[in-house]
């Protein structure tokens, strides 16, 4: 399906992707914003008034899709417009990677790589770094992160058109979520143990203080991945906020 | 009794089936009645990109799905099954097979004769017969897209 030459317009059509979700509604939920991305791939093959207007139009279909993976979508759709497949087909693609890229986004985004920078960024506020630090890192790598991802899933698409499912196959992606998996893991156990060496030792107790930290951050790689959702982070801030009160 | 939900969803195998239901039911086969799809072996490439590791899922004709209905109830697995349309499922339904069970509503999306009933299900005429067929047929339907929001029941989405 590749024929190696990426659509004329296929800059436009990546910046276009943050705004994918302006006009998120329940109709057509992200299809108005898939249709106002690939406005400059169509324009760019010829296409203006009337004709500009159906085509547009066919890509208005209800179609919905985690907002930093519907770059894999757009730029296979692009790419598969380009070659000149049929829109029948081309409908039927969106239809069956929508679903796929909703979930693996929700798992690799929302449940890996956003707790993930956030406990980078708590890491360093217990480290002793000063407050703009940890805002910084944690805007950086999250945003590094995503437009790295819009930008890699975007090529793929463009890439591999219609076979970019079964190209890329699941385990890219799972790969990637299981990564960030790891590193967060990783890092509540540091957080764990910073805190808890840092902020909870005395004179007294160090050593038991630090042989919990050592035990947290032991726990927290070993089934830091099983609780690394939203309500662990929340559950991290409650006892971090107490522990802050505690000692002030 | 193995088949843990019936479900008509557009969308088939997404976010919402696989990681709201899934975990839930602790569901580990999905089975896809769609014509359409069970010929198509690059759409179901496709929709598989979508499952959890340790879940599978098969694509199945009307036909075969109405013939295999019983096994599944049997099956030791914990099995969801999943249609894109109303026509689909009641045609599962027919001559009392799925008498006594819950069919569940969870997206039902903007088209040209339809009307929004509530913010995920949007019927025409063509819907509310197929709805009301199915529960002539002893099913009984409602609307809940995940299993945390709140059941709506059928007579409240037809008007």
């Amino acid at each position: 399906m590749t024929n190696g030459k990426r659509p004329a317009g296929w800059i436009g059509g990546f910046f276009r992707q943050f705004l994918l979700q302006g006009s998120w509604n329940y109709r057509s939920l992200l299809g108005s914003g898939f249709a106002f991305c690939m406005i400059p791939i169509l324009r760019r093959r010829g296409l203006s008034g009337d004709a500009l207007d159906g085509a547009v139009r066919s890509h208005m279909g209800t179609f919905n899709a985690h907002p930093y993976l519907a770059g894999i979508a757009l730029g296979a759709v692009a790419q598969m417009e380009e070659s000149g497949t049929d829109p029948e087909t081309i409908e039927r693609f969106k239809r069956a990677i929508q679903g796929a890229l909703g979930g693996l986004g929700d798992l690799l985004i929302w449940g890996a790589w956003r707790p993930t920078t956030t406990l980078l960024a708590l890491v360093l506020a217990w480290a002793g770094t000063p407050p703009w630090v940890p805002v910084c890192v944690f805007l950086v790598a999250y945003n590094g992160g995503h437009v790295a991802l819009r930008w890699w899933g975007y090529k793929r698409g463009l890439q591999y058109g219609k076979d970019v499912g079964v190209r890329l196959g699941r385990a890219a992606l799972s790969r990637l979520a299981e990564r960030a998996f790891v590193a967060g893991a990783l890092l509540l156990g540091i957080l764990a143990g910073v805190f808890l060496v840092s902020h909870l030792a005395t004179e007294e107790a160090g050593g038991l203080w630090s042989l919990a930290g050592v035990l947290a951050f032991g726990l927290g790689l070993k089934f830091g991945h099983r609780a690394l959702r939203g309500t662990t982070l929340v559950v991290v801030l409650v006892i971090t906020v107490l522990t802050v009160l505690g000692n002030a | 009794m193995s088949v843990v939900l019936y479900r008509i969803d557009e969308r088939l195998i997404h976010g919402q089936v696989v990681m709201g239901w899934g975990p839930q039911l602790s569901v580990e086969h999905y089975v896809v009645v769609d014509d359409d799809l069970a010929s198509s072996e690059w759409e179901q490439d496709l929709y598989r990109l979508g499952l959890p590791d340790a879940a599978s899922a098969e694509f199945l004709k009307a036909d075969a799905a109405r013939e295999r209905l019983v096994v599944m109830e049997a099956d030791t697995r914990r099995i969801v099954v999943l249609t894109r349309t109303i026509a689909a499922m009641g045609n599962l339904a027919k001559d009392d097979a799925l008498r006594g069970r819950e069919v569940n509503l969870g997206g039902l999306h903007h088209a040209a004769d339809r009307t929004e009933r509530i913010s995920y299900v949007f019927l025409g005429p063509m819907e509310e017969e197929g709805l009301q067929a199915l529960v002539e047929e002893g099913v009984h339907v409602y609307a809940r897209d995940l299993p945390g929001s709140r059941a709506v029941e059928l007579k409240a989405l037809l008007v």
